[in-house]
């Protein structure tokens, strides 16, 4: 399947919480990792998720050196990045909790 | 989205190349990881270089998005679009260069006319709380208005709840002595309350104090901030100075702000003190300001003044019974209905004359939008939508606006320099016109109208032009070429239509206002003031205490300016010819039911010959009418005839009659038995169309003022003679300045600027329109003939003369002229209610104006249509069907 619609940036959000510093490669790796097969990412993606979130002040990017001696973005939450996660995944966790009872409802 | 993404969003657009360039970098460096990733993973070069480009998915794609989502599309487009507009205008400095003169011409005379406008009618008297200043008049009848006698404005101060601040006031001309040579200078008097009415935050020291215009207060005075710069030398202790008027030490209160209004006209302030001669009901001479309490309106006001007036109307003398008092806010006062209609009426002008100017400008896009035609056909089929499009069509004319802009502020700058010494100071202006933030505010206002008007044009042709996407798909030029024949000739044709309508309608008003001007110049004026000069004299009552001193001084001064060997004639007069009669003074007779109120002015025997002024019964003035000898006075035909109605008079010569006479210094009159020797005919004292007031001449030497105006008549040809006449004066007085000068020409012409500004105003625009209506005319004959000379040259070459030629290109061109004219006419009957007020001597439709205006649109049209017909029968055939 697709990324679900408007889960990318959460996605992201929460790869550079726990990973810290990535490139945009690195975090592509690591959103497919995570997702294992189950999901099918354009690695490209990222990169118009990461300007927008960069634009809201919630990621940060520096430069740094890549694996193959190339100079690349180092991306990194900011505070306010962190906040808007907590905010987010406390919106999806009630949003799928919503679902959840919703099916469940319909079931009986 | 947050404010923070979106300012993000638009500073992303100014750094679209640097974006770009990185994104390039960071796409390398991922599928660099990618690739050497999949190697790792045992993939051969090919085979991992590909599994990353897929693994990527589109690349173009992604920064499409990337695009979108860092910035802000259309300002994107914008910025593209205007530097594209401003790259094709670098490319044809001619047709720029056209487009901008004609924008500057449109756009100046707006911004010019905008800032006068703004000056005179918008702004906001330069008062805290203006709205709250209110005039306030007694009133003979309804419609008229009169000065205040000193009673009765103190009633109202008295009793007045509503108003917090009320005050009176008088003009004074004092000399000034002490400062090098004496100077006149003309100020008011004023009750302690006139600050409070109209606040001025002093310079230095203070203005009024309550209690200094009460009687026995030492004289003290406020200067205004040009006199202290001017006769005390910007003095900063001149709190310790005297000034030194009319031969008395004045302590110096303070000094005005240099930008208090009405600085300019008065020199100074001093306290109104009521003698108690003054304080009478039945002479008029003060004018009363007051300012409305916070929480009153200004009906409440007037009602509460109505009743006061009401209660006080036994006091009144039996003749003034019947007065009313009105009151009117300040600003309605200074800026009448009439000068209001004159100024509206020449905004409406240099409108029109903006509009003419971008039917030029958008005739010049249209020609120029023609070539770009099929550019714009190719894009809408290849999916533009029409908004992308309107906006690209107007972001490119913006680049052309805002040098036009540009180009019309500086014009308008330019022009309101060149004009402000002109205009005259007694239009009330509120402030100077000047370049402020609204001017600036209503050029970006005006040039952004324009730009939309003339940035839709190209497009809206393109759209609804039939032959439009086909004709220009289809690939071959000339196709494209004779399309444009329809449609876009269409759209340019009406546009010169346009043109020449609202030029006629211009032209011919401009010629209703010229005739005016013409009509008002010749008008009878009943005087003769050739070579007339005119110079205010005033007698401090200090050195002139009694009405014998002045009369003495008023016949050794006429016989020594008499004596000067260039002067032919010279009389004195309280008021100057063409002006207003003050002083309604009320006149007794018997046969009459009450008295009547009548104009007061008082002559020497040299008045009448002096102006030129016929006797049309009876005798002038001589010199045998001294203080001692009976009564007499003149009277002009107005009053006769009133008189002959009004008492049944047939002969009013020889009649005697009962005049209030007001005394030499106080302001109390006496009730004088005086017989009317003359009747002289009627002298104007006003523009035309008023009525003669009712006047009583009443010899200088039985009633002797304080302040005359004199009057010289120089032989023609003479040099000036105010040398002589001063030199005069000082024989007789040596302290006594000469007061304001003028010639008969400036007080007539003074009486006339209400017509003759928007007449030179609105004929200049005329002008201008015709110029640019001629160039446009010009501009789509070129057009049509080149467009048509495959047509002529087939026809020339089956055998057609270029007289032929000639002529049928002349007849399109005056066909388009006489469509202009017939919608012109249309125009000119609309606004012929406007003119109606503005005009005299001539009907708002007037047919020999008007066809001299269509004589002078044919006459252009025709001009312009010549020379393109001229070189369609120079067109040689074999050229023009080898083209294609």
């Amino acid at each position: 399947m697709d990324i679900p619609y408007g889960t990318l940036d959460l996605l992201i959000l929460k790869s550079l919480e726990t990973m810290g510093r990535l490139n945009g490669y690195a975090l592509a790796r690591r959103i497919e990792q995570v997702a294992g097969e189950s999901v099918q990412l354009s690695q490209g993606a990222v990169y118009p998720a990461l300007i927008r979130l960069q634009q809201e002040g919630w990621i940060r990017a520096e430069l740094g050196v890549s694996e193959t001696n190339r100079q690349v973005k180092f991306y990194s939450l900011t505070a306010a990045g962190r906040k808007q996660l907590r905010i987010e995944v406390a919106n999806w966790e009630k949003g799928a909790a919503l679902v959840a009872r919703f099916l469940q409802g319909s079931a009986r | 989205m947050t404010i923070r993404r979106l300012l993000a969003r638009v500073l992303a657009v100014a750094r679209k190349r640097a974006h770009d360039h990185e994104l390039e970098n960071e796409i390398a460096a991922h599928l660099e990881m990618a690739e050497r990733d999949a190697r790792e993973s045992g993939m051969t070069a090919g085979e991992a270089r590909r599994a990353a480009r897929q693994r990527f998915g589109g690349i173009e794609q992604m920064k499409e998005e990337h695009r979108d989502r860092r910035g802000v599309a259309w300002l994107e487009n914008l910025a593209r679009d205007f530097l594209h507009g401003l790259n094709l205008l670098l490319r044809d400095p001619g047709y720029t260069a056209m487009v901008t003169g004609v924008l500057a011409l449109g756009i100046g005379a707006n911004v010019a006319m905008f800032s006068l406008v703004d000056a005179l009618l918008l702004k906001p008297l330069p008062f805290a709380d203006p709205d709250r200043i209110v005039r306030i008049w007694e009133s003979p009848r309804p419609g008229a208005t009169n000065s205040s006698s000193t009673l009765d404005f103190l009633d109202w101060k008295r009793m007045s709840q509503s108003l917090e601040a009320i005050a009176a006031e008088s003009p004074v001309s004092v000399a000034l002595t002490g400062t090098g040579d004496p100077v006149r200078l003309t100020g008011k008097a004023v009750t302690a309350d006139y600050f409070r009415i109209f606040p001025a935050a002093a310079a230095i020291g203070r203005t009024f104090a309550p209690g200094e215009d009460e009687p026995g207060a030492a004289p003290v005075v406020v200067l205004s901030h040009s006199t202290w710069r001017t006769h005390f030398d910007s003095d900063p202790g001149i709190l310790n100075r005297k000034a030194m008027l009319d031969g008395e030490p004045y302590r110096i209160a303070g000094v005005t702000p240099v930008d208090f209004a009405g600085g300019d006209e008065v020199q100074f302030w001093k306290p109104l003190i009521f003698t108690a001669g003054m304080r009478t009901r039945d002479f008029h001479w003060l004018s009363v300001h007051g300012r409305i309490r916070k929480g009153a309106t200004l009906v409440e006001a007037q009602e509460e003044l109505r009743a006061i007036h009401a209660s006080l109307q036994s006091l009144s003398p039996a003749w003034k019974r019947d007065w009313k008092i009105v009151m009117e806010p300040l600003e309605q006062v200074l800026v009448g209905d009439g000068q209001r209609r004159s100024m509206l009426v020449s905004f409406g002008a240099v409108v029109l004359v903006l509009l003419i100017a971008c039917a030029n400008v958008a005739n010049l896009v249209l020609a120029k939008g023609a070539a770009r035609r099929n550019e714009i056909a190719i894009r809408m089929a290849l999916g533009a939508s029409a908004g992308r499009l309107i906006a690209q069509s107007l972001a490119e004319s913006l680049g052309l606006v805002l040098l036009g802009g540009l180009a019309g502020l500086s014009t308008g700058w330019v022009v309101i320099r060149a004009a402000v010494p002109y205009l005259p100071a007694s239009m009330g202006y509120q402030s100077a016109p000047a370049f402020d933030g609204r001017v600036f505010a209503f050029a970006a206002a005006v040039a952004l109208g324009v730009s939309v008007l003339i940035g839709m044009l190209p497009f809206l042709q393109t759209l609804f032009a039939k032959s439009g996407r086909t004709g220009a798909l289809s690939g071959k030029q000339g196709l494209g070429v004779r399309g444009a024949s329809g449609a876009n000739l269409g759209v340019r044709r009406a546009i010169v239509i346009t043109e020449v309508a609202l030029s006629l309608m211009l032209i011919s008003g401009a010629l209703l206002l010229f005739r005016t001007l013409f009509n008002l110049e010749g008008l009878e004026t009943g005087i003769r003031i050739e070579n007339v000069v005119t110079a205010s004299i005033d007698l401090p009552p200090q050195s002139y205490p009694a009405p014998a001193r002045a009369a003495a001084f008023y016949e050794s001064l006429m016989e020594r300016v008499r004596a000067i060997p260039d002067v032919e004639a010279a009389g004195l007069s309280t008021f100057l010819p063409l002006r207003w009669i003050g002083n309604g003074e009320g006149l007794l007779a018997p046969g009459l039911a009450s008295a009547i109120n009548v104009r007061f002015k008082r002559v020497d025997p040299g008045y009448f010959s002096t102006m030129g002024i016929p006797l049309r019964g009876g005798r002038g003035f001589t010199d045998r009418d001294h203080a001692a000898a009976p009564g007499v006075v003149v009277i002009n035909d107005a009053l006769a005839a009133h008189l002959g109605e009004a008492a049944g008079w047939t002969n009013v010569l020889g009649q005697s009659a009962r005049l209030t006479t007001p005394r030499y210094t106080d302001r109390k009159g006496d009730l004088r038995e005086v017989e009317i020797v003359g009747v002289i005919r009627s002298e104007r004292t006003a523009g035309p169309g008023r009525p003669d007031p009712l006047v009583v001449y009443v010899p200088l030497a039985q009633a002797p003022s304080p302040g005359v105006e004199l009057l010289v008549r120089a032989r023609p040809g003479a040099a000036t003679v105010l040398p002589a006449v001063r030199a005069a004066l000082r024989q007789v007085d040596p302290l006594l300045p000469l007061g304001k000068t003028m010639t008969m020409e400036e007080v007539r012409d003074t009486n006339l600027s209400g017509v003759r500004r928007p007449a030179w105003l609105i004929g200049v625009f005329a002008g201008v329109a015709a110029l640019l209506a001629s160039v446009g005319l010009f501009g789509v004959l070129s057009q049509v003939v080149f467009l048509r000379r495959r047509e002529i040259g087939i026809r020339m070459a089956l055998g057609a003369r270029p007289r032929q030629v000639v002529s049928g290109v002349l007849r399109s061109a005056m066909a388009m002229v006489a469509y202009g004219l017939g919608l012109g006419l249309a125009g000119a009957a609309a606004l012929s209610s406007v003119m109606k007020n503005l005009i005299f001597g001539v009907s708002a439709l007037d047919p020999a104006g008007l066809a001299a205006a269509c004589g002078a649109m044919a006459f252009i049209g025709l001009a312009a249509g010549s020379l393109p017909a001229l070189r369609a029968a120079r067109v040689d055939p074999v050229t023009t069907l080898r083209e294609e």
